[in-house]
């Protein structure tokens, strides 16, 4: 009767919004009591699976011709009185298998039973009359055969039908989890399918460990999971809980009204073979045969490889998507470092250029014309200056192409007085940029520090250089030395400056190779980008670091940190 | 939903207690009353008429008694409704006896029955609920459709003939069938052993079950003419009975519908006279 229900299904409206408008809410509750009083108010609004599956008048629908086949062949057998040998009596086969084919086991059974009963007033006058003959045997094996063929018959149909529903569950289950939506719309969907499918009141699905988020789905009603609950326990244990009667079932502690027909209750692991991902769980009212639950069964099997293949789906799309970002990040990096390479290669074509000019034009002056000392001695200190830059520029460029050959500095480590390095630097950077204020408060003791002056003196060199270049005339430059407080063992050397600052976007590229931060206000500032590579490279290479805080508008503070002994 | 929301406890039984304990009570009882009423009949005369009423209401109503605490599932305060009852059934049966209008004392069972169960929550899953017309009707075509191919099919094989030879008597025993046969037939057997079983069974074996024991009742019932061909007719028809008002319970969520298909049948049954 079931499977035959089962066979018949039809997608139709989802029972609540029936259940709403009917029972109330009432009929949202939980309880099957409620629920199962809402069916009885409103008998004929209520699309349940298990009242289709019992209906006679749904059954009749079907059976209706097969009936009235069955009255028809009645009288004619009974107008030509040829007794129970008749051969019309055959013909009664006809309905039967009709029905068999029409209504399953069920319907099969049903007017094959019909059709011996109406045999009965025939052959069984005829066995007490003559008793256990040839003819009266034929007749009661033609009274018993409809309700045998009928039964018969129709549980293969049964059986074929519900081997085909069960692979439209499948498929229809597999439907609802590939589509595109979020993971809990997808299971609401499969939830509502597997409702209609096994002609269930409610279905639930829960995904999650025991202890960890959980994820619930399904309807109609609202969906609370407790920890308690009987699909806890399932999920807990990967065991199935079946329960007969959802109303009256001591195990669920509710001694409250009892429905009047049972509500049965399943809650099966989804198990995908790494031990169970989320419950299935279905409530249905009247019946829970074999064929429903073993349709549960699979479908849960079914739902678990779904499940898990978006899952993984999903987390394969995360990680392409991540890796689509990171590609484009990258793609975004080279094409900058590109420009950044192009913009030195002009940078260094200038930088180099410039002195080149001097260096050739005060040559030239000194070859061809006759000057005096004073001019000649002047030119020529223009030409040291010159190739001097040229050579601070080559040594810098060295550097960098040792860098990025991955090859160390040489290094050469010896006492350095700070204080003296610090004041002399100063002191320089005084008489050149005049338009500054520069300050320093030589501190009342340093630890010693070990490392080779020359790069120190470069990094210094640097750290001032930029706070000069990108910071206003009359800009103040404050210079400090002293031990790092949250920095045990190490020294710190800072140089702050109020200039135009750094936003925070570029703050983490500022140690690249080749970058300038774009400024309109230090447009003019000249440089190949390599200074603060050049600090990090050299601090890095004594076991320091660098550190940089800046505010766009309000300046930038360095914090070079290297390790006293 | 029940499965995810209601504490889950494993270590229950999964179904409720028979109330073993009221049953034997009330079956002891009954027997006790039967006893004692058989050996009144033993006297003979008037008091032995007397003692065979009481043995057969005594039946009818440990019968309701029984049906009572297995729809109840053993709570207290069961007694009373089942004593009041129980004398209904017994004043009922002994007023039969009276006069010729007797018998529709009878009627007054089935409203008693109504109005002692209607109102309590215990009684909401045994089928206390009026039917939709459709429903009465196919009860009502069902036990005509039986009681109709009874008639035939014995007038037919054995020669039985269709007639009612003394309507009073007739009309009795139609109202006892209202009144108590049909009436303790479809409270015990529908209202509650299949009501009950089928929450823990499966529909077929709680059908089987239910039905096998209503064909018992019916065929070990001493009013029954002792021929074979009578005992088999019973068993086959009580069975269809059985399993068609189990179906229309299960169906209609109702036993009225049941109740209207062995009325019908029992009305063609009592037509048929030797």
């Amino acid at each position: 009767m079931i499977r035959a229900h089962l066979l018949r299904w039809r997608p139709r409206p989802p029972a609540h919004a029936g259940r709403a408008e009917a029972g109330g809410e009432a009929s949202e509750s939980g309880d099957p009591g409620e629920r199962e009083r809402a069916t009885e108010r409103t008998p004929r609004r209520l699309p349940s699976g298990a009242a289709s599956q019992l209906d006679p008048s749904h059954r009749s629908g079907v059976l209706v011709p097969q009936v009235a086949l069955l009255a028809v062949i009645a009288m004619a057998i009974a107008y030509v009185r040829t007794g129970p040998g008749s051969i019309l009596r055959h013909l009664y086969v006809i309905p039967t298998l009709w029905a068999a084919l029409a209504g399953g086991r069920t319907g099969g059974a049903a007017i094959g039973l019909l059709a011996g009963l109406l045999q009965a007033p025939v052959v069984l006058p005829a066995v007490e009359r003559l008793g256990l003959t040839s003819q009266t045997v034929d007749g009661l094996i033609s009274l018993a055969a409809p309700v045998a063929i009928g039964w018969a018959v129709g549980r293969l149909v049964d059986q074929a039908r519900e081997r085909a529903h069960r692979l439209r569950a499948v498929l229809e289950v597999q439907q609802a989890l590939s589509h595109e939506a979020p993971l809990e719309a997808r299971l609401n969907l499969a939830a509502e399918r597997i409702r209609a499918l096994l002609g269930a009141e409610r279905v639930g699905v829960v995904l999650g460990s025991e202890t960890g988020d959980r994820l619930v789905a399904g309807g109609p009603g609202p969906m609370v999971l407790d920890q308690r609950s009987a699909a806890s326990w399932t999920l807990s244990t990967a065991q199935a809980v079946e329960v007969s009667d959802l109303s009256t079932d001591p195990r669920l502690g509710r001694a409250g009204r009892p429905a009047s027909r049972p509500v049965r209750g399943l809650t099966l692991a989804l198990d995908a073979g790494s031990g169970p991902l989320g419950v299935l769980a279905v409530e249905r009212l009247g019946e829970l045969p074999a064929g429903i639950r073993a349709a549960a069964e699979e479908i849960a099997r079914h739902l678990a490889l779904g499940i898990e293949n978006v899952r993984l789906t999903l987390r394969q799309r995360r990680f392409t998507g991540e890796l689509e970002d990171k590609v484009a990040a990258a793609t975004v990096r080279l094409r900058e470092l590109d420009q950044a390479k192009t913009e030195f290669l002009s940078v260094v074509a200038h930088e180099l250029r410039t002195p080149l000019t001097a260096l050739q034009g005060f040559s030239e002056l000194l070859i061809e014309r006759s000057l005096p000392p004073e001019r000649t001695s002047r030119f020529l200190r223009h030409i040291h200056g010159e190739a001097e830059r040229l050579g601070r520029i080559v040594t810098e460029l060295l550097d960098l192409s040792r860098i990025e050959a991955g090859r160390g500095l040489d290094l050469k480590h010896e006492e350095v007085d700070l204080a003296e390095l610090v004041e002399r630097n100063i002191d320089l950077f005084a008489a050149e940029h005049r338009g500054h204020r520069f300050e320093w408060v030589p501190p009342a003791a340093l630890p010693s520090l070990s490392a080779d002056p020359d790069a120190i003196d470069r990094m210094l060199k640097n750290l001032l250089s930029n706070a000069v270049k990108y910071s206003p005339r009359g800009g103040r430059v404050a210079v400090a030395a002293r031990p790092a407080l949250d920095r045990p063992g190490m020294l710190e050397l800072s140089v702050e400056d109020d200039g135009v600052g750094i936003s925070a976007k570029d703050l983490p590229r500022i140690f690249d190779r080749y970058v300038r931060v774009p400024n309109p206000e230090t447009a003019a500032a000249r440089g190949l980008g390599l200074g603060l590579c050049m600090v990090q490279a050299l601090a890095e290479a004594h076991g320091g670091s660098v550190e940089v805080e800046s505010l766009p508008g309000k300046g930038s503070r360095f914090r070079l940190l290297l390790p006293s002994h | 939903m029940v499965l995810l929301a209601a504490p889950f406890d494993r270590a229950r039984p999964a179904t409720l207690p028979v109330p073993w304990r009221a049953g034997l009570q009330i079956a002891v009882a009954a027997l006790a009353v039967v006893l004692a009423g058989l050996a009144l009949e033993t006297r003979g005369g008037g008091s032995g008429s007397i003692g065979r009423t009481l043995a057969g209401a005594a039946v009818h109503a440990g019968l309701l008694g029984l049906g009572w605490v297995l729809i109840a599932g053993g709570r207290s305060g069961w007694s009373r409704p089942v004593l009041r009852l129980a004398a209904l059934v017994v004043a009922a049966s002994l007023v039969s006896r009276l006069s010729a209008w007797g018998p529709l004392a009878y009627l007054a069972v089935p409203v008693a029955v109504w109005a002692e169960a209607s109102g309590r929550v215990e009684f909401a899953g045994a089928g206390l609920a009026w039917p939709t017309l459709r429903a009465a009707a196919l009860g009502l075509a069902g036990g005509a459709f039986l009681g109709i191919h009874l008639l035939i099919t014995s007038s037919l094989t054995f020669g039985y003939l269709v007639r009612i030879d003394a309507a009073g008597a007739y009309w009795a025993a139609v109202a006892y069938d209202v009144g108590i046969s049909a009436l303790t037939a479809e409270w015990l057997f529908r209202g509650a052993l299949f009501s009950t079983t089928w929450r823990a069974w499966a529909f077929a074996p709680a059908v089987g079950f239910s039905t096998a024991l209503a064909v018992l009742r019916y065929v070990l019932d001493p009013t029954l003419p002792a021929a074979p061909e009578v005992w088999l007719g019973a068993a086959l028809y009580t069975g269809l009975l059985g399993v068609a008002a189990c179906a229309l319970r299960a169906w209609s969520q109702s036993l009225l519908p049941g109740y209207l298909a062995t009325l019908i049948f029992f009305l063609a049954y009592r037509a048929l006279g030797h």
